[in-house]
Parts: C-alpha cells; sequence; structure tokens
C-alpha cells in the first residue's frame, strides 16, 4: 500500500466515523424529544379524563345533596357556575384555571354537608362522597405523573448540548399543572 | 511500519469514542420519589406486624386463588407510620413501585393500613377499577372493615376486606372461591433490554474487519470485546419483584390511578 493511499483510507474512515456518530446523536435526540412529547401529551389526555370524570359526576352529586340541604342555594349555584366554566373552557391553561375553580367550589359543597348528619346515613351520598374523593385522587394522581413527565422534558429539551437541537427542531417547554391552592382543603373529604 | 502503528491505534481511540457518544445519550434518571419502601414478601406485606398467623394463611390463600383463577392480584400491606406522607399518595406510590398486578392488565387492589396514622385504603389498579369502583370500595371499608379496626382487630379486618374484594372479583369473573388453594409457580419478572442502536453495530462491525485485517489487529481484540461488553450491559429492570416475593405471582409492574377509597379509624 503506498503512502498516500493509506492516508487517503485514514482521513475517509475518520470521516465516515465522525459523519455516522453526529447522524446517530442527533437521531438520538430528535428522537427522543419527540417520544417525550408524545409522553406529555399522553399525560395530559389522562389528566382530561379524570377532570371529565368528575365533570360527569357533579350533577348526580348535586341532585343527590339537595334532597337534603335545599336551602343551601348558593353553594348549589356555586358547584353548577363552576362546572359550566369548566365545560366552556378550551385552551390548556384556561381548563386548568376553570378546574382549579370547580375544585374550590366542590370542597365548599362537602364542608357545608357537614352540617346535615342525616346525609351520612343515606347510601347513595356516601357512595358518591366515595366516588368524588376517588376521582379528586386520581386527578391528583395523574396531574403529579403529568407534572413529573413534564419536568423530564423539560429538563432534556433545556440540557447541554440538547438544548441547542431542541431549540433547532423548534421544541418548546411544557407547562407545569401546579397544585390548585384550594385543592389542599381535599383531603379531609376523602378520610373524614 | 510504524504508521500502521498509529493507525490503529487511532482507530482504537475513535471507536471507543463512539462507543462512548453512543452511550452518554441516554442519561440515567434518577427516582423521582423521595420515599423508600419496602420490599414485597407476597400476597401479605405486614411490615406493622399486627396480623395473626392464622389469618395470614387464610388471606394468603384466598389471595393464590384469586391470582390463580381470575389473575387478579390482591395485596395486603400494614406499615408502622408513613412519616408523614398523604396516604392517598403512599399507596398510590408504593401501588406503582412494587407493580401489583401484571403491565398494561393493572388487574390489582392493594390493602393498605397505616398504623400510627391509623388509616386504611383500598387501592384500585386500572384494570380493577370498574369491578371494584370507588364507592363499592368505600361500602366495603364501612361494612366489613372499619367496625373491627375500631376495636384494634387488625387481623379480621384486613381478612374481611381481603375476602370482600376477592368474592368481588370472583363474581365478576363468574366463579366461584374454594377453599383449597394451590401453591402458585414461582414467577420470574421480563427483564427489558434497551433496543441498541443498529449504528453502533454497524460501527462494530467495520471496525471489526479493520482490527482482525492485521497481526496487531488480532491482538487488540481482548480489549475491543472488553469495550462490546461494557457498552452493551445495559439491562433495565421492568419493575416488578416475582423473583423474591415468597412465590406469590401478583408483581409485574401493574399501575394504579388513584381509584379506591380511603378511611381513619
Amino acid at each position: 500500500m503506498s503512502k498516500g493511499k493509506r492516508n487517503f483510507i485514514i482521513v475517509i474512515a475518520i470521516l465516515v466515523i465522525l459523519i455516522v456518530s453526529f447522524y446517530s446523536f442527533l437521531k438520538g435526540s430528535y428522537n427522543s424529544f419527540v417520544s417525550m412529547d408524545e409522553s406529555v401529551k399522553a399525560s395530559w389526555a389522562q389528566v382530561e379524563n379524570q377532570l371529565q370524570r368528575r365533570y360527569d359526576l357533579i350533577p348526580n352529586l348535586v341532585e343527590t345533596v339537595k334532597g337534603f340541604a335545599a336551602q343551601e342555594k348558593e353553594v348549589f349555584i356555586g358547584v353548577t357556575e363552576a362546572r359550566s366554566k369548566v365545560g366552556t373552557a378550551a385552551s390548556i391553561p384556561q381548563k386548568i384555571e376553570a378546574n382549579k375553580e370547580l375544585t374550590g367550589a366542590l370542597s365548599r359543597l362537602m364542608v357545608v354537608m357537614e352540617r346535615y348528619p342525616e346525609i351520612k346515613s343515606n347510601q347513595n351520598f356516601l357512595r358518591l362522597q366515595d366516588e368524588l374523593a376517588g376521582t379528586e385522587n386520581r386527578i391528583a394522581v395523574e396531574r403529579r405523573r403529568y407534572n413529573e413527565t413534564v419536568k423530564d422534558y423539560n429538563v432534556k429539551i433545556r440540557i447541554f448540548p440538547s438544548n441547542i437541537l431542541a431549540g433547532l427542531f423548534g421544541f418548546e417547554k411544557a407547562t407545569f399543572f401546579e397544585i390548585p391552592e384550594a385543592a389542599k382543603i381535599v383531603p379531609k373529604v376523602s378520610f373524614k | 511500519m510504524k504508521r500502521s502503528k498509529h493507525f490503529r491505534y487511532t482507530l482504537f481511540l475513535i471507536f471507543i469514542m463512539v462507543l462512548a457518544v453512543l452511550s452518554a445519550g441516554e442519561y440515567a434518571d434518577a427516582d423521582s420519589t423521595a420515599m423508600k419502601f419496602p420490599q414485597p414478601q407476597g400476597s401479605v406485606n405486614d411490615f406493622a406486624g399486627i396480623i395473626a398467623p392464622e389469618y395470614r394463611l387464610s388471606i394468603k390463600s384466598i389471595s393464590d386463588n384469586i391470582l390463580a383463577k381470575t389473575g387478579a392480584s390482591v395485596v395486603v400491606v400494614t406499615v408502622t407510620t408513613m412519616e408523614g406522607a398523604d396516604p392517598a399518595e403512599y399507596a398510590n406510590r408504593l401501588y406503582e413501585k412494587w407493580g401489583i398486578g401484571k403491565e398494561g392488565k393493572d388487574k390489582g387492589v392493594l390493602i393498605f393500613l397505616a398504623l400510627k396514622e391509623r388509616k386504611i385504603r383500598i387501592e384500585t389498579g386500572y384494570g380493577a377499577e370498574g369491578i371494584i369502583p370507588d364507592g363499592l370500595a368505600g361500602e366495603i371499608l364501612d361494612r366489613y372493615v372499619m367496625p373491627f379496626l375500631k376495636k384494634e382487630d387488625y387481623s379480621r379486618g384486613l381478612y374481611n376486606a381481603v375476602a370482600a374484594i376477592a368474592s368481588v372479583i370472583a363474581s365478576d369473573a363468574g366463579i366461584t372461591l374454594e377453599n383449597v388453594s394451590q401453591p402458585r409457580q414461582l414467577q420470574r419478572d421480563a427483564v427489558k433490554r434497551s433496543t441498541p442502536n443498529p449504528l453502533s453495530y454497524i460501527i462494530l462491525f467495520i471496525m471489526a474487519i479493520l482490527l482482525i485485517g492485521t497481526r496487531r489487529g488480532r491482538r487488540m481484540l481482548p480489549y475491543l470485546l472488553l469495550a462490546i461488553l461494557m457498552g452493551g450491559g445495559g439491562g433495565r429492570r421492568a419493575g416488578g419483584f416475582g423473583g423474591f416475593s415468597g412465590g406469590f405471582g401478583g408483581f409485574g409492574g401493574g399501575m394504579s390511578g388513584g381509584g379506591g377509597a380511603g378511611r381513619g379509624f
């Protein structure tokens, strides 16, 4: 093998390796952005499922409770209004905001119900109360998983060197679903 | 042939660098939970030591039976304290950590009791939510469990919870439960391997040909094999502890969405 030929082979080999490893890095990063982005979307869908579940539960709950405490009108109105706001919310931030309000209205309703001891012996109410507490807990679980997914994704697109690629491909930070203040009252309902 | 020597060493170095770059792409993310959980011991995990031996055996027998016949995994856990954690969150994380029920099916129920906090919770997996709705879980607690827990008869209370849940699962599956139970075969969990990048194999192949082509290259072969072994050893556990859970095959990566009901006693 002549000297020139050998040098040529060395250069080609190095070039091939560099290109291949760069391509592989690029591909790996991009694909992991895509799959993490999809995970964020999927876990948000889970959150929405549970929010919808709560939304569907409310008419039944309000009907049952009305039979015992018809005079607590403003509490029922508060829940119904908050629920209809949830129904009309379109964007994700709007939905988060409307659901925070609904959480507050519902916990007020449950607190008011504490004043009516006879309702505690109603089987239908007890079931609904468990369903509501279970749904609130499901929302909490899915929200936590969503926030964890968002955190992983945000870290991934912000650390070096993948942040450069994320900027290049247009991957943006996802928003957290913060725990609403009113939700902190709710565990009282689940463990009475 | 001084140049040839340099040539081989350069190739070898680049080879190592490529391996490093390829494997650096995946960073191991730390466990997102700060909570520490004990290792599962089977269907009955009485860490608080409050279940009498004869009840423990009965619970085990029911749990084995229901697992064998319906594939549903019923697990009892008692702890002395949750160290300030919320019972619903603790039970849910424990459920996920242990992977109760098979991955994707998630047909499992966790009956969780925290002694110091005086809390009990029935946590249903995604696949058990339909069989045991939250309202029913609460009713089981109110009717069969709470009266005994209030008298501090934990054995009976937990046994009743398992028996009630088992009968609901059995009637849903259209079977009847007998008292006889056969010991379950030990089940080892599947270990998920991360799929290696095909490109790294292609590079390895090219390099191997280049290296085997000469005597010096052949001499490097042991180092090469070592490098392959180090680069490709990234197996990952799928979650689940079938191997050391006392022969109970009810763990396998199941998840819970937070369904169920809880009470304070």
